[in-house]
C-alpha cells in the first residue's frame, strides 16, 4: 500500500472500495492501530496513530472480517468484558449493554452463548459490541461479507440508525457496490492506491454516462439524427444504444420519435462502470 | 486491575464452559493419583508415610504440568480471533499477560487442590497449617510455570509447535527433579542441571512439608534428598524456595516483557474461522 491520502468528516459514512487484495484491510488494521505504518501522517480525532495508541484506540470501534467473539461466552459476557476493557464506567455498564443490543434487536438474546447463535446474528453481536464504548469512528471490514441478503439490509438499517442517533464516522470496507452507493464518500482503491476519491454521485458524473437503449420501427431518421447532433451511439440489429450526458437529451430524443419508439431502457452509471473506466477491470463480488 | 480481573473471570468461565475439557482435567487427576499410588506403591518401600510421599509427588507433577499447558489458552485465542479483540483494546499488554498467567496458575491450583482433597480420604494425612503451606507453594509454582508456558507459547505461536516445546522441556525437568528417581543416585554430571531446575526445589519443599521433617537434622534431609550440599554450601527446603520463588519471578518478569513486545500482527488468523 502506497501514497494515500484521505480526509474523512465526523458523522459521515466513508468507503474503500475495491477488489480482493487491494489494500482495504491493510488500510483499516493500520488507521486501528494493529499494524504500524512505515511513513505518513495518520490522526484519529485529532491523534496520531502511531504516537498515542492508547488515546486512539478509546475513540475506535471495530468491527473485523472474520469473527473476534469469546464463542464460549454469553452475548452479554462477551459486552460486559469489552466494556471492562474499554473501562465503561460500572454503573452505566448494564444500561449501555441493553442500549446497544436493542438497537441490533438482540435484547432476547442476551444470555444465548455465542457459538449457538447464527452468522448474522453473531454479526450484530459484534457491531453492538464495537459501539458498546460509544466510540466516535467505527470501522467496519466487510461487515456483510458472506451474509444473506435479508440480514445484509437489516445490518444495514442498524447502522444508519446508530450513525443518525450517535452521529458517529463510519469507514466502511466493501466490495458490494450497493454498499458503497449510500456512503457519502467513496475511495477506490487498486493494487494499494486510492484511484478515484469522491462523493459516488460525483465519481459517476465524472467517470460514467447513463445509457439509453430504444426499439424503433425504422432506424435510419433516429440515426440521421444523432450523428446530426453528434450524440455517440452504437447499434446491435435493431436495439440503438445511447451515451446519454444531459438528462434533456432523453426527453428531446424520445419526444422526436415518439411514435416510433417501441421499447425504451435507461440504465444509470454504477459504481461498478466508475470502477471499470478508472481501471479497465470489473470487481469480482 | 479491573482488566486483569475482566481477564481472569474470562478465563475462568472459558474453562467452566468447555465441559470436556473440564471433566478431562478432573478425570486425569484422579487417574493420576490412583495409577501412580499403585505402581509406585513398590518404590516408596522403606519410606515412613509412603501415601504422603506419593501424593506431594502428583500434585506436584499435576500442577507443574497443568500450568505449561494452560498457556495453550492464548493459542486458541489467536486461532479463534479473540486475541485481535484484546489487542485493540486501550489496555496495556501487561495487564494482558498477568491476566493470562493468573488464570493458567488458578486452574492449575484448583487441579492441584483437588488431588489435595482427594488424597485426604485415600489415606493422606496432613493438618490444616500442612495443607496451606502446600496451596501456597501450588501458588508459586503455578506461577512459574505459567509464565514459562505463556512465554513459550509466544515464541510457538501455533499449538503444534508449543506441544512440541513443552513436551521436550517437560520431561527432563521431570526426571531431573527427584520426583520419580531419587537424585541421590543420579550421575554427577547431571547434578548441574538438578540444581538450576525449579522442580527440584519444589519437590523438596513438599515432601519436607508433607512428610512433617521439621525436627531433621541437615544431615539427615541431605540423606532423605530434600536438602542438597553444594560443595559445603547446603540448600535447605526453605532456602529451596527462596530460589524456586526467584527463578519464579525471573519467568515472570521475563515472560511479561517478551509478551509486550511480541508482535501479534504477523499470527494470521485463518480465514475458514469466519462465519
Amino acid at each position: 500500500m502506497n501514497d494515500i491520502s484521505f480526509e474523512v468528516a465526523e458523522g459521515t459514512i466513508f468507503a474503500f472500495l475495491g477488489p480482493n487484495g487491494a489494500g482495504k484491510s491493510t488500510t483499516i488494521n493500520t488507521l486501528c492501530t494493529i499494524l504500524n505504518k512505515t511513513q505518513g501522517i495518520l490522526k484519529i480525532n485529532g491523534n496520531d496513530v502511531s504516537e498515542q495508541k492508547e488515546r486512539v484506540r478509546k475513540d475506535i470501534g471495530i468491527v473485523f472480517q472474520e469473527s473476534t467473539l469469546d464463542v464460549r461466552l454469553t452475548v452479554s459476557e462477551n459486552l460486559k468484558l469489552h466494556c471492562d476493557f474499554y473501562n465503561v464506567p460500572k454503573a452505566e455498564v448494564k444500561e449501555r449493554i441493553d442500549f446497544v443490543l436493542d438497537l441490533v434487536d438482540l435484547g432476547n438474546w442476551r444470555n444465548a452463548v455465542v457459538k449457538s447463535l447464527s452468522g448474522g446474528m453473531k454479526r450484530r453481536v459484534e457491531i453492538a459490541r464495537g459501539l458498546v464504548h460509544y466510540p466516535k469512528v467505527l470501522f467496519l471490514d466487510e461487515p456483510t461479507t458472506g451474509l444473506d441478503p435479508q440480514t445484509r439490509a437489516n445490518i444495514w438499517n442498524y447502522i444508519h440508525r446508530l450513525q443518525k442517533e450517535k452521529n458517529i464516522t463510519i469507514f466502511l470496507t466493501t466490495h458490494y457496490m450497493d454498499e458503497a452507493e449510500i456512503s457519502d464518500k467513496v475511495a477506490v482503491m487498486d493494487h494499494g492506491k486510492i484511484v478515484a476519491y469522491d462523493t459516488p454521485d460525483n465519481l459517476k458524473k465524472q467517470y460514467t454516462s447513463s445509457l439509453m437503449k430504444i426499439k424503433v420501427l425504422d432506424p435510419l431518421p433516429v440515426i440521421q439524427y444523432l450523428a446530426d447532433k453528434g450524440i455517440q451511439y452504437k447499434m446491435v440489429d435493431d436495439l440503438i444504444s445511447i451515451y446519454i450526458l444531459e438528462l434533456k437529451e432523453i426527453f428531446q430524443i424520445t419526444s422526436t420519435f415518439q411514435d416510433e419508439i417501441t421499447d425504451f431502457e435507461v440504465t444509470k452509471g454504477t459504481l461498478n462502470d466508475v470502477f471499470l473506466a478508472i481501471t479497465g477491470k470489473e470487481i469480482r463480488e | 486491575m479491573r482488566v486483569i480481573n475482566a481477564i481472569l473471570t474470562r478465563n475462568l468461565t472459558n474453562f467452566t464452559r468447555d465441559r470436556v475439557r473440564l471433566f478431562f482435567t478432573v478425570f486425569m487427576s484422579v487417574i493420576f493419583l490412583f495409577i501412580f499410588s499403585f505402581v509406585m506403591q513398590s518404590t516408596t518401600v522403606g519410606i515412613a508415610n509412603p501415601t504422603n510421599y506419593l501424593i506431594s509427588g502428583i500434585i506436584i507433577m499435576t500442577v507443574f504440568q497443568a500450568a505449561l499447558n494452560n498457556s495453550m489458552m492464548i493459542i486458541e485465542d489467536i486461532s479463534s480471533g479473540f486475541m485481535k479483540e484484546i489487542l485493540v483494546a486501550p489496555i496495556s499488554r501487561y495487564q494482558i499477560s498477568i491476566g493470562q498467567i493468573l488464570s493458567a496458575t488458578a486452574v492449575a491450583v484448583l487441579q492441584g487442590v483437588i488431588i489435595l482433597v482427594l488424597g485426604l480420604f485415600i489415606g493422606l494425612s496432613i493438618d490444616i497449617l500442612q495443607f496451606v503451606k502446600m496451596t501456597v507453594i501450588m501458588i508459586v509454582v503455578g506461577i512459574t510455570f505459567s509464565s514459562m508456558g505463556l512465554y513459550l507459547a509466544i515464541l510457538a505461536k501455533n499449538s503444534t509447535n508449543f506441544q512440541l516445546i513443552i513436551s521436550i522441556i517437560a520431561m527432563p525437568l521431570t526426571f531431573l527433579s527427584g520426583a520419580y528417581i531419587p537424585t541421590t543416585i543420579l550421575p554427577s554430571f547431571l547434578l548441574p542441571i538438578v540444581y538450576l531446575n525449579p522442580l527440584t526445589y519444589t519437590t523438596s519443599i513438599y515432601r519436607y512439608i508433607t512428610l512433617g521433617m521439621e525436627h531433621y537434622s541437615n544431615d539427615m534431609l541431605i540423606k532423605e534428598g530434600v536438602a542438597f550440599d553444594l560443595h559445603g554450601f547446603i540448600i535447605t527446603p526453605y532456602l529451596g524456595l527462596m530460589i524456586l520463588l526467584i527463578i519464579g519471578i525471573i519467568f515472570f518478569i521475563l515472560c511479561v516483557n517478551r509478551f509486550s513486545k511480541a508482535d501479534f500482527s504477523e499470527v494470521k488468523v485463518s480465514k475458514d474461522i469466519m462465519f
